[in-house]
């Protein structure tokens, strides 16, 4: 009974294992930009990650320019039709075009992951950095967070959706409530490395305010570590959005989310797939491309983990 | 050990009653009048200002908070909105099909992502590792319902073979094993990919051991090597994490339950929110808190007895 594995609690949650990946990244050594582009370029599998990841944001972006017709316009003359018949991908059961759902729905979605994880690694942040700069307050506030962590993020999605009520905001409330503390725990982590260096020691002397040592000194030195996080952590966001929507908690019709979209096809899963299977696959492959690449970028950052 | 496990229940304390103040205030946020609606909307004033009475819901808030509390101990969390059944009722119907359905889940799922991390780990670097590694990520990735719907369109419809419209009967019958299969094999597929990458993880940590060294220098077998000396140290931190992983699985029963109109509590869960059935939702969503902080008591308490290093912090 002697293993040196790291028994940390609830390390085997799928978000803390993105927590141990990305503080192993502030522990080592700085990597040169351009050495980590090369590295990710070089990947067979980090490269079809990366450019389904940036044709998936281009979609969502010029979702409005790209889509062939109206998002909402019904056609009852048209429903259900197969891929291939009018319609290179079909129309879903109210004859709506289903290369324009996906595209719209393919925008909430990843605007839903953007704002939660955007405000979940805001808060979380702040609360890791105030944690690895003084120790007092440490104690108390990732007791809190442990105490965040051990709910899963679709049990904050019910209780946020009873109280508010189902829709997009709702899921985000619950998202970003559960990026908080795995957040707090990578920027903790990584800032009490980087609090150790010599050159934190020198600004200190220099009577610089904490505010300045944190912002100047501290941050820029745990980027690298975040955005690990941030790229492991928009995948699973996306994946537990699409989830809670698939529920009928998230994103309300006629809004094309591709959770709901997903669970709009249920009633015709036997005679036009279709509509259930492709905003499946859309976030499958998403959430696929955004684990991959983060996987890639903690390899490419932490050279301990080079073969 | 004892010390242990006590102030791990101290620590708990406080986590339930924040649990159940939020449950609380959850009551309290909302807009509607719970007098009102019990009264029904043709009831007059003094009706509803009588079951407000009834209710205590003009004392002040702590007070009611205590009432609540009082309540909540004698098992009663007040009745459906929608059907006027005792949601303690309700919760009872549907705890134990979820608790199944776990089971079914973990059964296969666990001794499956163990055996394909320890292969892995075994063969690291090989082809069978990196494919075992991409399975482990892909099923990381795949939506739940994805899954599911793939599923019963697999068995239900183009091999017509399998039930997946809920729970056809109770496990002890035929009916009841075939039904549960579909599901079961939908909620344990995200699980097996977790468990293979940190069984792998713990594997290769544990064979670069001194003592795995040793084995092989005396010239053990490698099937005892690995078996023995190897996958016996290594699980034993897998256990208490798939322990803490419960939850993540009962954050994905609730997608497979609705998949499936499997009767279970998460299905429950979300049929309320989405009827605004107040009570209802409250009931299950302190039930799910409880469940989670009962499961991570047990494994903190089942972490010290199985490893003799935590017992001291």
């Amino acid at each position: 009974m002697s293993s040196p594995m790291k028994l940390e609690r609830n390390a085997f949650q799928p978000g803390a294992k993105t927590v141990e990946a990305a503080v192993s990244v502030a522990a080592a050594a700085p990597v040169r930009r351009k050495t980590v582009l090369r590295m990710l370029l070089s990947d067979v599998g980090s490269c079809v990650a990366l450019s389904l990841v940036v044709l998936a944001i281009l979609g969502a972006v010029f979702a409005s320019w790209l889509a062939p017709t109206d998002p909402f316009g019904n056609d009852l003359a048209n429903t259900l039709k197969p891929p291939g018949e009018g319609s290179l991908l079909g129309t879903d059961g109210q004859g709506r075009d289903m290369i324009t759902r996906l595209l719209y729905g393919l925008r909430t979605t990843l605007m839903m992951g953007s704002a939660s994880v955007v405000f979940g690694c805001t808060i979380g942040g702040i609360i890791g950095f105030a944690a690895a700069y003084y120790p007092r307050l440490s104690g108390l506030l990732m007791r809190f967070m442990d105490i965040l962590l051990s709910f899963p993020a679709i049990l904050f999605g019910l209780a946020i959706a009873a109280i508010f009520g189902p829709g997009l905001p709702a899921v985000i409330i619950a998202l970003s409530i559960a990026t908080v503390p795995l957040m707090a725990r990578v920027v903790r982590g990584s800032a009490l490395v980087v609090l150790q260096q010599g050159y934190i020691e020198a600004a200190r002397s220099l009577g610089l305010s904490d505010l300045r040592i944190i912002l100047r000194y501290v941050l820029p030195n745990c980027l690298s570590a975040i955005f690990v996080f941030v790229t492991l952590r928009f995948g699973q966001v996306i994946l537990l959005g699409a989830a809670l929507s698939f529920l009928g908690l998230g994103a309300q019709p006629p809004t094309a989310e591709l959770g709901a979209m997903a669970a709009d096809g249920r009633n015709f899963l036997f005679f036009a797939p279709h509509v259930s299977v492709l905003p499946s696959l859309v976030i499958f492959a998403v959430v696929l491309a955004f684990n991959v690449l983060g996987d890639s970028l903690r390899d490419a950052l932490d050279p301990k983990l080079r073969k | 050990m004892l010390k242990h496990t006590l102030q791990r229940l101290l620590l708990v304390l406080p986590v339930l009653l924040g649990v159940l103040l939020i449950g609380f205030l959850l009551m309290q946020v909302v807009p509607t009048d719970p007098a009102q609606v019990r009264a029904g909307p043709t009831a007059t004033h003094d009706v509803v200002e009588a079951i407000r009475q009834e209710l205590g819901l003009n004392q002040p808030l702590w007070k009611q908070f205590a009432i609540y509390l009082g309540r909540l101990l004698q098992g009663d969390l007040g009745v459906s909105i929608i059907n006027n059944v005792p949601v303690t009722q309700e919760l009872g119907n549907t705890i134990g099909p979820t608790l199944e359905l776990m089971l079914a889940s973990l059964v296969w799922a666990i001794p499956l992502g163990m055996f394909l991390g320890t292969v892995g780990a075994y063969y690291r670097g090989s082809l069978v590792d990196r494919a075992i590694m991409a399975f482990s990520v892909a099923g990381v990735s795949l939506p739940v319902f994805f899954l599911g719907l793939g599923l019963i369109w697999l068995f239900g419809f183009y091999y017509p073979i399998l039930p997946f419209t809920g729970r056809v009967g109770p496990l002890w019958t035929w009916e009841g094993i075939q039904g549960i299969i579909l599901p079961a094999i939908t909620l344990g597929g995200v699980f097996v990919g977790p468990v293979a990458r940190m069984t792998r993880t713990s594997v290769l940590d544990e064979l670069g051991a001194d003592h795995v060294r040793t084995a092989r220098a005396k010239g053990l077998s490698e099937s005892r090597v690995v078996l023995r000396h190897t996958l016996r140290n290594a699980l034993v931190p897998v256990v208490t994490l798939i322990g803490l992983q419960i939850g993540f699985l009962l954050g994905g029963a609730v997608v497979t339950e609705t998949v499936f109109s499997w009767p279970g509590i998460g299905r429950l869960a979300v049929g309320a929110i989405l009827s605004s059935d107040l009570p209802m939702a409250q009931g299950t969503i302190i039930m799910l808190s409880l469940g989670f902080i009962l499961i991570n008591l047990a494994v903190d308490v089942l972490y010290a007895v199985l490893d003799p290093r935590v017992r001291g912090t």
